[in-house]
């Protein structure tokens, strides 16, 4: 059973159901999907003691409005859109609120949880919207969005808070050096090019959205220029012939021809995702995937 | 064979130098023997053309010192058995794409020899990848190899019927692609709303990996 919960008044640049993904079905094509930014999807459901596969409310940039048609407690991590509401704790909105995501300050993607979880269109167990197929769950102008009957959400507002520790809060505009372990095709790249890659500043384009993040600088050279296409896993940093990099995001094919120099860690794919366009970001190896 | 690292608990196993036959059944006894038999922990596998990537639960201890080696073992086959008793899958289709007349130019052919070419082989899905259920296929005649245009277009319709480099695949949905299209395919081979509670996969993708595909040219309507 479900419950009437937000309308979608405006979906700005782009609003889908996001939760962790789909697994298993790489195979057949599917790439797996799942909440850009895991790390702040994860903590706007854990705020609000959600299973952790919980659907949210994932938002591009700005633009989006939604309207609660009921009361009930909600939680928002992610990039700051100028709301005017606290992020990072629950909230508890009212029926007839309007919740205005009207103009990004920093980050990419924001996130509604919901008690109980949304619920939504599902395709292969998830309600992940995938772009490129129309898949699992977009969100329309004018929408209704449900959210799972679940056992209330009990805290008494405005008395008591509980809300996420300052070091786990991110601060988009600084993002750290992102830690990067080695592709099969590592060795294909001279020494020199490798050490290119790791001691620029990269500057993420404005062609980065959910099946890839493009990196300009100084091209890395040297590679050969296509491999035969083999499986390619999310945040894998591939090197196409014009030397700038392109990382393999959450929607993004499941087998690249591209020569791969290395694979982002599962925990920094996060941070990358909320790079704005323009934003500065570097990389550095992964401890245990050893030195240059 | 060898393995290469490819992240934490994933690796890519490299089995072969060229795409063709030997490649292409080798990847078929190596399915065929990890769906038989699973490795501990296997999470998920992925084929390529010449590689398959295996991702292993981070839980799972002794990947690299026990799995691995006993893998390529067992992946080692005498000899591979080249008879093939997988579905042959025939596909209407009306040759009538926007770069039918650039594939014909680029290879010094007439539209109609394209069509006969396109239409007179048998061809092995090599693996399903791009979008859901989009089949690369291989053994193109070299005479049909088209470079991929300058600039993918924005929208590809799905069923599109298409030459990529050495391959012709189907566009499952409409998707950016960069692709020669050369025609239409009236047979859906992806159907996202498929419902088999018992088996997904068999009622959404009609082609797998080891299926052979054959193109009939059909009139236009």
């Amino acid at each position: 059973m479900t419950l009437e919960f937000f309308e979608v008044e405006a979906v700005g640049l782009g609003a889908t159901l996001q939760d962790r993904g789909r697994r298993g079905w790489r195979r057949f094509g599917v790439p797996p999907g799942g909440a850009m930014d895991d790390h702040a999807a994860a903590w706007a459901n854990r705020l609000l003691d959600n299973p952790s596969d919980a659907g949210v409310l994932e938002l591009l940039l700005q633009g989006a409005q939604v309207r609660a048609l009921a009361d009930g407690w909600v939680a928002i991590t992610g990039a700051d859109a100028n709301l005017g509401l606290p992020m990072w704790q629950p909230v508890h909105v009212e029926r007839g609120d309007l919740l205005e995501f009207s103009h990004n300050l920093c980050g990419v993607w924001a996130y509604i949880a919901v008690e109980g979880g949304f619920e939504g269109r599902r395709w292969l167990g998830s309600v992940s919207g995938y772009s490129r197929a129309r898949l699992g769950h977009h969100c329309e102008e004018g929408e209704i969005l449900h959210r799972a009957h679940a056992a209330a959400f009990q805290m008494p507002p405005s008395v008591a808070n509980r809300w996420v520790e300052t070091n786990e809060r991110r601060n988009y505009r600084i993002p750290p050096v992102l830690r990067v372990w080695r592709g099969p095709q590592w060795e294909l790249f001279p020494a020199a090019a490798r050490e290119a890659f790791f001691e620029q500043e990269w500057t993420v384009s404005g062609q980065s959205d959910r099946v890839g993040y493009r990196l300009a600088g100084e091209p890395v050279t040297g590679a050969v220029p296509e491999i035969i296409s083999e499986p390619v896993r999310v945040g894998t940093i591939q090197v196409p012939e014009s030397g700038q990099p392109v990382v393999t995001m959450r929607d993004g094919p499941t087998v690249g021809g591209y020569p791969k120099l290395g694979l982002l860690d599962s925990a920094d794919i996060s941070w990358l995702a909320q790079c704005r366009p323009g934003q500065k970001v570097r990389f550095r190896p992964h401890e245990a995937g050893s030195e240059l | 064979m060898n393995w290469l690292p490819y992240g934490p608990n994933a690796w890519l196993l490299r089995f072969a130098e060229v795409v063709g036959d030997d490649a292409f059944f080798l990847a078929r006894s190596i399915e065929t023997e990890i769906t038989r038999r699973p490795p501990p922990g296997l999470i998920e596998y992925v084929p390529g053309f010449t590689s398959m990537l295996f991702e292993f639960d981070p839980q799972q201890s002794g990947i690299e010192e026990e799995v691995l080696p006993e893998l390529l073992q067992r992946f080692s086959f005498g000899m591979v058995a080249k008879i093939s008793t997988s579905p042959v899958h025939e596909i209407p289709v009306i040759y009538d794409g926007p770069d039918l007349g650039r594939v014909a130019e680029l290879n010094e052919l007439s539209v109609e020899e394209v069509i006969e070419m396109h239409s007179s082989h048998l061809y092995r899905v090599y693996l399903l990848g791009f979008s859901p259920g989009f089949p690369y296929l291989g053994d193109l005649d070299p005479r049909l190899h088209a470079a991929r245009l300058p600039s993918p277009r924005l929208k590809v319709p799905g069923g599109s019927v298409a030459i990529g480099g050495e391959h012709t695949g189907i566009y499952t949905v409409d998707s950016p692609g960069g692709w020669n299209v050369i025609g239409r395919a009236l047979l859906r081979i992806f159907d996202a709303n498929a419902v088999d509670e018992d088996s997904p996969s068999r009622s959404m993708f009609r082609l797998k990996p080891g299926d052979r595909v054959r193109f009939v040219p059909e009139k236009k309507e």
